[in-house]
């Protein structure tokens, strides 16, 4: 039998096999991070930094307690320089929290980016082998020396620059959608602001007066409204959704359905847009019918529900009458459809519990409880709550006001939320009601409240946007409202690059919140829309057209229209089929690469040949022995 | 046999210095340590990866995890190549249905499929490869994957590399014949 590794063996030592990059002489530098302990105190970085002394093509290997400092990122500035390092290695934690930081040091330090390999030694390594430090070791050598060896074949890399689409689709005429849409025209940028409704204004609309200014909701949606709705650089489109997405940061390509045909019919219409600003808001959690007797008895009511009866009951009366009947007492509710417990909580139809807080309805609630005692003295209000939330500034007061109106508070524990049942008692003392609620504040006792009238706080759901979470990927959460990328420093921002939240499609949010979220989603489109172009991370797919033979296969495999196609090339002074790639419509997923079997299609920055290169750094004999 | 098959090594020892090695897995009386590669999808489990360090959960330090953007971009020759190289077990840790490209994931899936039907034909254990759709904080799914293919591996001994390698050129000559008749 011939010796099946007959051809692949290297031609000189220290190359990987069939890898074309690595004729070029690399020198690589080699950082290891302690990251404060959280990998020194499993891996012996020293003897890690060790080994890759030793390691083909390696110039330099150096340990720093805190690569990402500033005086980390300068080890690297500085030795390519002063050792001339062109290849980069940092071996700390995920790549997800400073792969971006090593490269800009890496360009700082007058380098391409790309030429920059990450080895994952905390959350892949350390913290995962803490009680097998030998081990532990080993492991980061073989991946700092895969890293190596992936680095070696690494090339210079540009980013793709695309012509970027200065227009942004708003999804939602919320507050949120209308306070976006002004602020973006404020910066002379077109805006498409589509709303599925026949109305702007959202939740807000007929809400009345809202805390804690006390204002008329109508009174802040009328203004935002005038702003969108006079504006030249604003097209709102009404009773219309947006039906789907596809394309990528700058340039996406929006179908839009609604009903603005000639005569109010139903069409659809596409544009490109740049950036995409969500805003598709709440709507208000619906009891079950049952849950607190809701749909069963006519005196449950839900928040808005209540809204609504208040302000309709007529000016003068003494009382508030529900259906010709006075109210004397009533109960409000506090967490409907919020902070649900597994086990205590029937799951919705989704089989999803609201486990969250939905931060409005405390005080609303207490707004509400004031205004009945303000207008209607007789009337007796009962407060059901297990934590009064009133986070928010000029908040506080509602509590304190309540009390001193003579709201009655009781509080019952999450676990034992009150029941809600029909009353008893005969003539006109009985009740239509009673809520029993075994009461903290009274150490556990179990009190029977008769009441004419339940009002449930019901929390906020996020709306259901299907269509545009399937066509782009949005990330949702557990909780099933959009997610951004990092609650604290990127919190408008989703994962998906271009597109932004606003408001309380995001999380439950009061009305100074949603606005401030679209103020900051607004300025981000507009940072976005300062380039002329969009620049897209350069992995995408790549034709070596001397390798390509033009046997078609990979086109078979593109799922993405227009990415990947035959064309005439001339070559020498004939013309040939060739395979390419365009790169602003690839997404890198290389399901083309699979079948050349010329391996002349490759995504750029995860070459097989890379991928080769890292299989050898693991399997090689390194040196992990003892001292 | 198998331990003079892995001494061979060709293409690996000659890069590194051998004065200055220790071989700590290859040493004689050394129990067998299988080496998993796991290829990690950049959008799913290579985070759940990260998640199950994160909560600090154990496994074996064995394991090799490569970030992916989808590994339908492997070509079937490329396990092979891996075995041939001295990795004993092969993980693909998907996306599965979460998988952000259009028909990646199921063409991966019958990938995965015919390289098994070859490896059955050549005689390589097919339980050196598991397939499977790791989400971002499927943390229990991982553990689970991982101590079973270590189980797989531990009953399997070694990798048998010249018959990979072997099944390798196979297969890479299969696909040049298939371009061949697509192009004709
Ligand atoms: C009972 C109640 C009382 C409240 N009282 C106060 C208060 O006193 N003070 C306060 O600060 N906050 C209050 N809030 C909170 C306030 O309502 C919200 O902060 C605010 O409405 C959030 O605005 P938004 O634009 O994010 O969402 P929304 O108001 O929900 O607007 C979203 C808009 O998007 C539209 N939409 C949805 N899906 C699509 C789609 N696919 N395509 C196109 N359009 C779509 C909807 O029709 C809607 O017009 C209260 C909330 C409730 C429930």
């Amino acid at each position: 039998m011939s010796d099946p590794f007959q051809g692949k063996k290297p031609e000189q030592p220290g190359l990987t096999p069939g890898c074309q990059r690595c004729e070029e002489q690399a020198k690589v530098g080699v950082y290891i991070c302690r990251c404060g302990g959280n990998i020194s105190d499993v891996v012996d970085v020293e003897r890690v930094a060790e080994a890759a002394r030793q390691m083909p093509g390696v110039a330099t290997a150096k340990v720093h307690t805190f690569m990402c400092s500033d005086p980390g990122q300068q080890l690297i500035t500085e030795d390519i320089l002063a050792v001339g390092v062109n290849r980069v290695v940092v071996a700390s934690c995920t790549p997800f929290l400073h792969e971006s930081t090593f490269r800009g040091a890496v360009a700082r330090g007058g380098m391409n980016s790309y030429l920059y390999e990450h080895a994952n030694l905390r959350e892949q390594c350390s913290w995962a082998h803490r009680h097998d430090p030998a081990g532990a070791t080993e492991k980061a050598i073989r991946l700092v020396s895969a890293a190596v060896g992936k680095a070696r074949c690494d090339a210079a890399l540009d980013q793709i620059r695309l012509p970027n689409h200065r227009i942004a689709l708003v999804a939602g005429g919320g507050i949120a959608g209308m306070k976006a849409a002004g602020d973006l025209a404020a910066c002379g940028l077109r805006v498409v602001l589509v709303e599925s409704t026949g109305a702007l204004g959202g939740q807000l609309l007929g809400r009345g007066a809202v805390y804690p200014t006390e204002t008329d909701a109508e009174h802040i949606v009328a203004g935002l409204r005038k702003e969108a709705e006079g504006n030249p650089h604003i097209e709102v489109l009404l009773n219309s959704r947006v039906r789907s997405v596809s394309g990528f940061v700058g340039n996406f390509q929006v179908t839009i359905e609604g009903r603005f045909g000639p005569g109010g019919q139903s069409a659809t219409t596409s544009l490109t847009a740049g950036a995409l600003i969500i805003a598709t808001g709440f709507h208000p959690y619906v009891p079950a019918e049952g849950e607190f007797l809701y749909a069963t008895h006519p005196g449950v009511v839900t928040m808005p529900d209540f809204l609504q009866m208040l302000q309709s009951a007529p000016g003068g009366t003494r009382m508030l009458e529900v259906q010709g009947r006075p109210i004397r007492s009533m109960a409000f509710l506090h967490c409907v459809g919020s902070r649900q417990i597994d086990g205590v909580h029937t799951p919705g139809p989704d089989g999803r519990l609201n486990t969250y807080c939905s931060r409005v309805c405390c005080t609303t609630a207490l707004q509400q409880e004031i205004a009945v005692r303000r207008r209607f003295p007789e009337t007796a209000v009962f407060d059901l709550y297990q934590d009064i939330r009133t986070y928010a500034r000029g908040t506080e007061d509602y509590y304190r006001t309540a009390s001193e109106a003579g709201v009655v508070f009781f509080r019952y524990r999450g676990e034992e939320p009150p029941v809600v049942e029909a009353g008893e008692g005969k003539g006109t003392r009985r009740t239509p009601l009673a809520v029993r609620v075994k009461d903290t504040l009274t150490w556990g006792e179990e009190l029977r409240l008769p009441v004419d009238l339940v009002v449930l706080a019901t929390g906020m759901v996020p709306n259901a946007i299907p269509e545009l979470v399937d066509s782009i990927k949005l990330p949702t959460g557990e909780d099933r409202f959009l997610q951004e990328v990092h609650p604290k420093l990127r919190p408008v921002e989703v994962s998906v690059n271009g597109v932004l939240l606003a408001g309380t499609a995001q999380a439950p949010m009061d009305i100074r919140e949603t606005l401030s979220a679209a103020g900051a989603a607004a300025v981000k489109a507009a940072a976005m829309f300062a380039h002329e172009d969009v620049e897209l991370n350069p992995y995408v797919a790549e034709v070596d057209l001397s390798l390509c033979e033009g046997s078609g296969q990979c086109v078979t495999q593109c799922e993405y229209d227009g990415a990947l196609q035959m064309v005439d090339v001339i070559v020498g002074d004939r013309s040939v089929r060739r395979a390419q790639v365009n790169p602003g419509l690839c997404v890198g997923c290389g399901a083309c690469v699979a079948v050349c079997p010329q391996r002349a299609i490759q995504v750029n920055g995860w070459r097989l040949d890379q991928y080769e290169a890292m299989i050898d750094g693991i399997v090689a004999e390194v040196a992990v022995g003892a001292h | 046999m198998k331990k003079q098959e892995r001494s061979q090594a060709p293409g690996v020892a000659s890069q590194w210095p051998a004065a200055t090695l220790t071989m700590r897995c290859l040493m004689e009386n050394d129990p067998y340590i299988p080496k998993i590669l796991v290829l990690a999808t950049e959008h799913c489990a290579y985070p759940g990866a990260d998640a199950v360090g994160k909560a600090h959960l154990e496994y074996g330090a064995n394991t090799y995890i490569l970030r992916v953007p989808s590994p339908a971009l492997f070509p079937e020759d490329f396990y092979l190549h891996a075995w041939s190289r001295g990795v004993d077990g092969i993980l693909i840790a998907a996306c599965g249905s979460d998988c952000p490209y259009r028909g990646a994931y199921e063409r991966l899936a019958r990938r995965i499929d015919d390289l098994m039907v070859r490896m059955k034909e050549g005689g390589l254990e097919t339980e050196r490869i598991r397939l499977t759709a790791i989400c971002t904080v499927c943390i229990k799914a991982f553990l689970k994957e991982v101590s079973q293919l270590n189980e797989a591996l531990a009953a399997l001994g070694p990798v048998r590399r010249a018959l990979a390698a072997q099944l390798e050129a196979e297969s890479r000559a299969r696909l040049r014949s298939a371009a061949l008749a697509g192009a004709a």
